[in-house]
């Protein structure tokens, strides 16, 4: 864990963000294929949960860990229960849901990255 | 897996691509609702129907939706008592299209909802990236 944390913070939430967003593309574009699973990320706080003081990458052959690592992406929809007659368990309307969340968080911390960036600016200046 | 932004795009993009060959082919069924053979007692336009599956996309790596099959619908053809038709066997029957057009309609809403969500999701993604650039604009 750095001196600087907000920014790591900032950089994983965007990069759960960015993954959570793939899958809800996934799913959507995947509404009418049959025997479809609905997936979806862990919470954030499951990622914060699980991450530690990382070793250091020094080479570029070195794999860091991304928040995939601590969370992999799961069923949206584990017992099947709203999975319709082909097998599909998408949710339009949650997965429409899940967009808004996503944009507005998506917005939230750009905008806190912003604001810690002119911090950052006003500071050496 | 390349950036899951850049893939969010390609996977809506595919999304779009399916369901508009959906919509093609329900174009078609409707505008053939009336076909019938050209020869006396033969069969008429059959009804096609569209199959979806995901895909794992070897460039991108992440599964993306494709046509997967376009089939044809194997229920009986509806029989209209009809001599004067040209089709129309030697007791009279015309063999017409197993198309209901509202099954057809209902379907092209059901394709038009999933297009308009698809749509969305990759107007999102773009805006996202757009967010994360406009932060460079006036650092």
């Amino acid at each position: 864990m750095s001196a600087i944390y907000l920014d790591q913070l900032a950089t994983q939430r965007t990069q759960w963000l960015n993954l959570r967003q793939s899958l809800i593309a996934g799913n959507v574009s995947n509404a009418n294929t049959p025997g479809f699973a609905a997936k979806d990320l862990p919470p954030f706080s499951t990622v914060l949960a699980q991450t530690q003081v990382a070793m250091t990458a020094t080479d570029p052959m070195h794999i860091a860990p991304t928040p995939a690592d601590y969370a992999p992406p799961q069923a949206a929809d584990e017992d099947g229960a709203n999975s319709t007659l082909s097998g599909n368990s998408v949710n339009m309307e949650g997965e429409m849901m899940k967009l808004g969340e996503i944009g507005r968080d998506a917005s939230t911390v750009n905008a806190i990255k912003k604001i810690y960036h002119q911090m950052m600016l006003s500071a050496l200046k | 897996m390349i950036d899951p932004l850049k893939a969010s795009l390609e996977i809506a993009g595919a999304g779009l691509d399916a369901q508009s060959t959906r919509l093609r082919i329900i174009s078609q069924n409707i505008a053939n609702s009336q076909s019938t053979a050209s020869v006396a007692g033969g069969d008429p336009y059959a009804r096609q129907t569209v199959s979806f599956d995901s895909v794992l996309d070897r460039s991108t790596g992440v599964d993306l939706v494709r046509v997967k099959s376009i089939g044809v619908d194997e229920s009986p053809f509806k029989l209209e008592l009809d001599p004067g038709n040209p089709a129309a066997d030697a007791s009279g029957y015309v063999k017409m299209p197993n198309i209901d057009v509202l099954i057809e309609l209902a379907d092209m809403r059901e394709a038009n909802r999933t297009y308009e969500a698809n749509l969305q999701v990759a107007k999102q993604s773009a805006d996202m990236m757009n967010q994360t650039v406009s932060l460079l604009k006036d650092a």
